[in-house]
């Protein structure tokens, strides 16, 4: 045994030593032309608009195939896309805004793009079109509409008047509203290819011709105008079913992949990537039709943070945005080939008190903080002020985002103008001034007012915590500072943590809350309607007229600037006098990008790191 | 026989209804599928949580959705099972079929090498019980048991694909790499073969240098960056197979069979050439098919003319033989595909992948290309369940071959005088192999579902990755279409490893016993 | 040449057998298994130091009994308890990190002697002192492993044997049995006891284990059964008329014991690693309470940043899992009832002076 293992050796040894020697020499890395990046999501659908398919991820494929009149930056702020058209006030009352497409944009299959590819924005949103059309009845609980949208019941359809009207050449659209609504920019039409659509409704599987794409479209805007019911449901069956799909190969109808964006997707592979090739044919990004040299963008799929950072060490990706831990952070960038960017999050952290009854709680809220009298008060100020915010901001945020600060308004990000107003005048000192010790103290204070034996070891009363899964270890650790801190206020914190947490925000059970709210767009309500008195998100009872009022100004009229500042502080007021909720911090973003691709800013709205793609580049 | 198969599958059905039954109530009790939606900021949330409530009938109770779940997969009697939707709109049928084929290759290959690998190195532990290889051994494998998954993930990660990675870009190994594997190689050797003091240390030099050598010659010719076999290294590591298989098998001795082997490996060296042609042909899996079948034919007619007596065994070590040969050409065309490969821009020049099962978005790539690239995908996650579970192997090979070794037959074995090989290899390793096919069964059964944490760290889509998602998304339909296969799988297996046992071994009647 | 070689052997076997025979003359099955273990090596240190494990981890750490806000304290040789909230330490830490272990390991060369400091394993990230939630974590490891590893041995013998044993109607509904509940996932009972009455604790957790564990041992127990019940021995014990009951458990069992053992070692040192993965799922032993498996698990992330955080429970969790085998190992060794040891020179000295000895009395 053992020669032949001695002879096998050597004799492989002389084998290898005659084997390809210097036949090759290494070849010179040229230039990368894919960008691959990190999503923890899978592809559930490739319309977003389609009720339950309003995914972050979903949208940020889209937005990638598509591209219309405008989309949010970085800061965040809306930037009209003038490459692909323009839109302006035709009227002041009645409130018309006109929509031009530019002359020249094309769709992927070669089609020029017109004003009749923005009507599909109509059909989707309007609630009136689809009784007219009798396409169903979008608020019925049995039977979905033909188009299954989820923009029914929005602000467009709300203040929409009549049918949007075609100018002659067809590049234009005419959109009436009955009054100037707050953020009219952000609900106006934008392009899809109705005339696949029309194709796909009559069975084709393939791309036509460009003419008969044309005669297509035509039949669509027929049959818009006329109320065409067949049409109209066979396509609305088509858009409603026939793009959920999470799987895309060569076997995938070409016609649901027609788009007009920097790039169109060619392979979509369940748990694992999602491969977008570059548009031969775009001109409608706002970098035109030039390119950088991107060719292939690829979003692949990880679920778990630390192999995704593994992944861009091993440069298998080029983008990785995640939720951090403080090591994780370090870990990126202890990456030599690697640039880390941070930021925050539009997620916030925040403390909720119950205040009544949750709404639709069949039992009664009978804990410390109920109601309105000047005890509850009492007891709820002194928890919020002993509560330890600053504390875990340092510990569990300030190591993974060295800028965090704490938050101190509810409905303004400190990033944003007019923060430093609000939290001047709207109240919230009482809950920061002087030291955590002296907090405590004050908030012992008050405790003892109705609980005169309560001390640090003897608490005068318990609240019970609702805060999430255990399983997340910042949110375990928060809740652990907080019964800490609490406790030296004479306040007992009971935190059981659990997997079903979010069943118990609606449970009168808990006295005390925290979680995040995500900042989901830019809008002027903002997030306001959490506290107003019967809305779907106001878990706690809270009712305030002052309250009820803003928020109900802030969703219907346009207001200046100054003006919204104005309401948001009247909320703010009320809020922090009453001792309803405060703010913690917001979530801390990173963001790790291959040391040689340039331009990647993360934006904390969706589309999120996308949104310039047609920026993106590698360095030489 | 058969009626007793039959009356444990009509067994299958009754607990596979009870257990469906009570896990779909106890799942939809526990989980709450609007949970998301209460945390949304949507305008028109109540209407949304309206729609979801009527596409999962959540206004039902539970136990009325189970039957109306239940027709739908009653359906697979008359033809037409529908196990539902996923919550994604996807049949949970197609999930399931897609996730099927990614666990069997992670699976097959990682409980493949853990059996080789924890049964060769139980049963040397076993052979030179309480020297120190066999406490290293232990002890390394009890290590490598406790350590937790995404752990040795993580340490895979770097050392095998990252740094790895960056070592390629030279393949150059520094003189410290050169000395310490050849210390570790020659101690491991050395351990294995032990003997006097003297021969041991002969053992640990001679290896040492070999290796040395052998490294060096690596790391000069960059090897590990242009790596090739040839037909001159096919020929020479066919004729150390062919030694190596006939000695375990038949033993040296056994003239005939080390001419047939030998042969083996005359045909294979000379078949490499036309072996190219056809597997750069268009249809590759063709190709490969042709040749193990003229593998095949060849050992099979070489055995029969060189040997007259004993031909079965012979056969056998032939087939076994002229298989490694064929797999050796199969690397050769791996490694020809090689700097096409890494040099692509996809690849760009680290092809030890540390995430996900292929690099999917390479496409209109050669057939060897495409393999290559999910062999380098594969590498890891093999390698790290391969080590977290072939410790079971090593300790249970180990324990049954110490039982069988001080059995009375072996005693008569040695007593007749017949080699220690023969011993060891025809009558002791056969008796060790009749538990540990009953274990591997099982095992087999078990990790399909059981490798969640090593799916979820490698990113890979497989039945492990469907239940954690069925379970964090409340998705009742596709979780319950995980459990029914895994519970099949589980329940099917117990009763191949009944099956097997009383194949296995004559004496026990399972059926039996009224 | 070999077979002069083999015959001298088998001579040399014989007169070992004679003196091992002759050591065990006149003890009971009992007192020959425990001297046997008695003299495994690897074993007797690992139960030594499995002990002392033990008793270290389970007298470190004040022991809070009764209610809440006056509790009963036994107090522990360590100063911390795991729910106290020290102040982090942010000074001296390498790379910028917080809370690092105070402790001084190397002795008198770095001009001070050996001590432990403040927070000897360091602090985690809200300043909690990471000895005593490692102590907490090994306590909670512990336990689970010992209940894991009684329940699943006893159900899985004592199943695994009737069923082996009985064949039969008795096999079919017992091994039944054994498919339904492989057929339910633990994850998912967890979830449900969780989701339903809140988090039970770790004993809880650890019975509930214990209850989905056992089907794999009672497999290879009835297997062993199936095959030992037609050995000669078993007809010998039954005709020499003994019952079902004593051939079950003096005759076979016994000699199923190696695989058994061996299945419940590697069945407890497994037992951390299925609590460390429901931990990670969020149904295992949750925040506050502390395992080892959580900890690591809480950390995994920190292996390069903070090592300290993941090196201290991953060290625990390995040192118990190898005791535990090593003890198996010695376990399966001496109750093989055909296992031999290697006998040394002075056995075989003191094995011929016993020989005359008894020749002259």
């Amino acid at each position: 045994m053992k020669v032949t293992r001695i002879a096998k050796v050597a004799i492989a040894t002389a084998a290898a030593a005659g084997l390809a020697v210097g036949t090759l020499s290494p070849a010179n890395a040229a230039t990368r032309s894919t960008v691959v990046l990190v999503t923890s999501n899978q592809l559930t659908g490739l319309n977003p608009s389609v009720s339950n398919m309003n995914l972050t991820f979903n949208s940020e494929v889209a937005y990638m195939q598509g591209f219309g009149f405008n989309y949010y930056d970085n800061s965040p702020k809306l930037v009209d896309n003038k490459i692909f058209g323009s839109y302006k006030i035709v009227s002041q009352k009645p409130f018309k805004v006109q929509y031009t497409v530019n002359k020249g944009k094309v769709w992927s299959d070669g089609t020029p793009i017109n004003a009749v590819d923005l009507l599909l924005s109509h059909v989707i949103a309007s609630s009136s079109y689809s009784f007219t059309a009798k396409l169903g009845d979008p608020t019925d609980n049995e039977v979905a509409p033909a188009f299954n949208s989820l923009s029914y019941g929005g602000v467009y359809d709300e203040h929409h008047v009549g049918l949007p009207e075609l100018s002659k050449d067809k590049m234009s659209l005419t959109i009436e509203y009955d009054a100037k609504i707050p953020d009219w920019q952000i609900y106006g039409p934008g392009p899809s290819p109705v005339h696949t659509l029309v194709l796909m409704a009559e069975g084709k599987k393939s791309l036509q011709s460009v003419k008969a794409n044309i005669a297509a479209r035509d039949k669509f805007e027929k049959a818009f105008y006329s109320y065409n019911t067949k049409l109209m449901t066979a396509a609305g069956k088509i858009w409603s079913n026939d793009y959920n799909i999470n799987t895309v190969n060569d076997s995938t109808n070409p016609l649901l992949l027609v788009g007009n964006g920097g790039y169109i997707l060619k392979t979509a592979v369940p748990g694992q990537a999602v491969t977008l090739v570059l548009n031969p044919k775009h001109k409608s990004n706002p970098s035109g039709p030039a390119t950088n040299g991107i060719k292939t963008v690829v979003f692949r799929i990880i679920g778990d943070g630390t192999a995704a950072a593994q992944a861009l060490r091993n440069q298998e990706v080029d983008i990785y945005q995640g939720q951090p831990t403080a090591d994780s952070v370090n870990l990126l960038k202890a990456i030599p080939t690697a640039k880390v960017i941070g930021g925050d999050q539009a997620v916030y952290e925040h403390i909720d008190l119950r205040v009544d009854n949750a709404a639709g709680s069949t039992d009664n809220y009978t804990g410390p903080f109920k109601g309105m009298d000047q005890r509850a008060v009492d007891l709820r100020t002194a928890f919020l002020t002993a509560y330890p915010r600053d504390e875990i901001v340092d510990k569990l945020i300030k190591p993974i985002n060295e800028k965090a600060v704490r938050m101190d308004s509810l409905l303004v990000f400190p990033s944003e103008p007019g923060y430093a107003d609000v939290i001047k005048n709207s109240g919230v000192s009482k809950y920061t001034q002087g030291s955590q010790a002296e907090r405590e103290a004050r908030a012992l204070a008050l405790v003892k007012k109705y609980y005169p034996n309560a001390s640090a070891t003897n608490p005068g009363f318990t609240v019970k915590l609702n805060w999430g899964t255990p399983s997340n270890a910042r949110r375990a650790a928060s809740a652990q500072l907080v019964k800490a801190a609490l406790g030296r206020a004479g306040i007992n914190v009971d935190a059981p943590g659990s997997a079903t947490w979010s069943r118990n925000l609606a449970s009168n059970a808990f006295d005390a809350f925290f979680f995040a709210w995500v900042k989901s767009s830019v809008t002027q309500q903002g997030n306001a309607n959490l506290f107003c008195s019967d809305c779907g998100n106001n878990y706690l009872g809270y009712q305030n007229k002052v309250v009820d009022a803003a928020n109900t100004k802030l969703g219907a009229v346009l207001l200046s600037p100054k003006a919204k500042l104005a309401e948001y502080l009247k909320i703010e007021k009320e809020l922090m006098k009453d001792a309803v909720s405060l703010p913690i911090f917001q979530h801390p973003g990173v963001t790790a990008v291959n040391a040689k691709l340039q331009n990647v800013k993360p934006n904390p709205l969706s589309p999120q790191l996308v949104w310039n793609y047609w920026e993106w580049k590698y360095s030489k | 026989m058969l009626a007793y198969v039959m009356r444990r599958l009509g067994a299958l059905v009754v607990i596979l209804f009870g257990s469906s039954f009570l896990l779909y109530n106890l799942s939809a009790y526990s989980t709450d599928p609007l949970a998301d939606l209460r945390l949304s900021d949507a305008p028109n949330k109540e209407q949304l949580i309206l729609t979801l409530t009527r596409e999962l009938r959540l206004d039902l109770p539970p136990a009325l959705r189970y039957f109306i779940w239940l027709r739908g997969v009653l359906g697979v009697f008359v033809g037409n099972p529908n196990f539902g939707l996923t919550r994604e709109n996807e049949p949970v049928i197609d999930a399931i079929t897609g996730a099927i084929p990614t666990t069997v290759r992670l699976v097959l290959v990682a409980t493949f090498v853990a059996i080789v690998l924890g049964i060769a190195l139980g049963i040397t532990s076993a052979l030179r019980q309480y020297t120190r290889f066999d406490y290293g051994m232990t002890f390394f494998a009890f290590l490598l048991f406790s350590l937790p998954i995404f752990w040795v993930a993580v340490l895979l990660k770097q050392y095998l694909a990252i740094d790895f990675n960056d070592f390629l870009v030279t393949a150059k190994i520094t003189p410290g790499w050169i000395v310490g594997l050849s210390a570790a190689a020659g101690f491991f050797w050395a351990a294995i073969i032990s003997g006097t003091r003297k021969r041991v240390t002969l053992i640990f030099i001679g290896v040492f240098v070999a290796n040395s050598i052998f490294l060096s010659i690596i790391s000069a010719t960059e090897w590990l960056a242009y790596p090739r076999l040839g037909p001159i290294a096919i020929a020479v590591l066919g004729v150390g197979i062919a030694y190596g298989v006939t000695y375990l098998s038949m033993g040296l001795s056994d003239k005939n069979a080390l001419k047939t082997t030998l042969l083996m490996v005359a045909v294979g060296t000379v078949s490499y050439f036309p072996a190219q042609a056809v597997l750069d042909s268009n249809r590759p899996r063709l190709g490969m098919l042709v040749l193990f079948l003229i593998l095949l034919a060849v050992s099979v007619g070489g055995a029969y003319i060189f040997a007259r007596i004993d031909r079965g065994p012979i056969i056998r070590t032939s087939i076994i033989t002229s298989t490694l040969i064929g797999v050796l050409i199969l690397i050769d065309k791996m490694m020809q595909a090689w700097r096409p490969f890494i040099e692509s821009d996809d690849v760009n020049y680290r092809p030890v992948a540390t995430i996900g099962q292929s690099t999917i978005w390479l496409t209109e790539v050669p057939f060897w290309v495409r393999v290559l690239d999910f062999a380098m995908h594969l590498i890891l996650p093999t390698i790290a369940l391969t080590l977290i579970s072939f410790a079971g192997y090593i300790r249970f090979s180990r324990g049954t071959l110490l039982d069988v070794l001080n059995q009375d037959y072996i005693r008569t074995a040695r007593a007749k005088g017949l080699t220690e090989r023969t011993v060891i290899m025809r009558h002791a390793f056969r008796n060790t192999m009749i538990p540990l096919t009953t274990i591997m069964v099982g095992d087999i059964a078990g990790i399909v579902g059981g490798a969640i944490i090593t799916e979820r760290v490698f990113g890979w889509q497989g039945m492990g990755t469907l239940f954690n998602k069925a379970i964090n998304s409340f998705d009742l339909n596709l979780l319950m279409g995980v459990i029914l296969f895994l519970s099949t799988l589980a329940i099917l297996a117990n009763l191949i490893a009944d099956l097997l046992y009383s194949v296995l071994d004559p004496r026990i009647r399972v059926g039996a016993g009224k | 040449m070999a077979r002069n070689r083999k015959e001298v052997e088998i001579v040399n076997e014989a007169n070992e057998n004679a003196i091992a025979n002759k050591e065990t003359e006149g003890l009971s099955q009992g007192q020959i298994v425990f001297r046997r273990f008695i003299r495994h090596r690897a074993a007797m240190i690992s139960v030594i130091f499995l002990f002392s494990l033990i008793a270290i981890v389970y007298t470190s750490l004040d022991w809070r009994l009764g209610n809440k806000e006056k509790p009963f304290v036994i107090p522990g040789w360590w100063k911390y308890h795991f729910e106290d909230m020290p102040e982090l330490r942010y000074a001296d830490c390498p790379g910028g990190t917080v809370g690092c272990p105070t402790i001084d390991a190397v002795p008198f060369f770095d001009g001070d002697g050996m001590s432990l400091g403040e927070h000897p394993f360091g602090q985690d990230d809200i300043g909690r002192d990471y000895l005593s939630l490692v102590m907490r974590g090994a306590q909670r490891s512990i336990l689970v492993m010992f209940i894991i590893g009684i329940i699943a041995a006893t159900l899985g013998t004592v199943i695994g044997a009737i069923s082996g044993y009985f064949r039969g109607w008795v096999d079919g509904v017992l091994m039944r049995l054994v498919d339904f509940i492989i057929t339910v996932p633990v994850i998912i009972i967890g979830s449900v006891i969780g989701f339903h009455y809140g988090n039970k604790g770790a004993a809880f957790l650890a019975l509930l284990l214990g209850i989905f564990s056992w089907t794999g041992l009672s497999r290879l127990v009835r297997g062993e059964f199936l095959t030992l019940r037609e050995r000669e021995f078993v007809d010998a014990a039954r005709v020499a008329g003994a019952g079902n009951r004593r051939i079950i458990f003096k005759h076979i069992l016994p000699n199923a014991v190696g695989v058994i053992i061996v299945s419940v070692t590697l069945l407890m040192s497994g037992a951390i690693l299925t609590e460390t993965a429901l931990s990670y799922l969020g149904f295992g032993v949750v925040a506050p309470d502390v395992s080892l498996g959580l900890l690591i698990s809480t950390y995994q992330d920190a292996f390069t940043t903070r090592p300290w955080l993941f090196w201290y429970p991953g060290l625990f969790i390995i040192a118990i899992a190898l005791c535990i085998n090593f003890i198996g190992d010695g376990l399966r060794d001496a109750f093989d009832p055909r296992q031999r040891r290697r006998l040394s020179r002075k056995d075989k000295a003191n094995a011929r002076k016993l020989e005359s000895r008894a020749e002259v009395a």
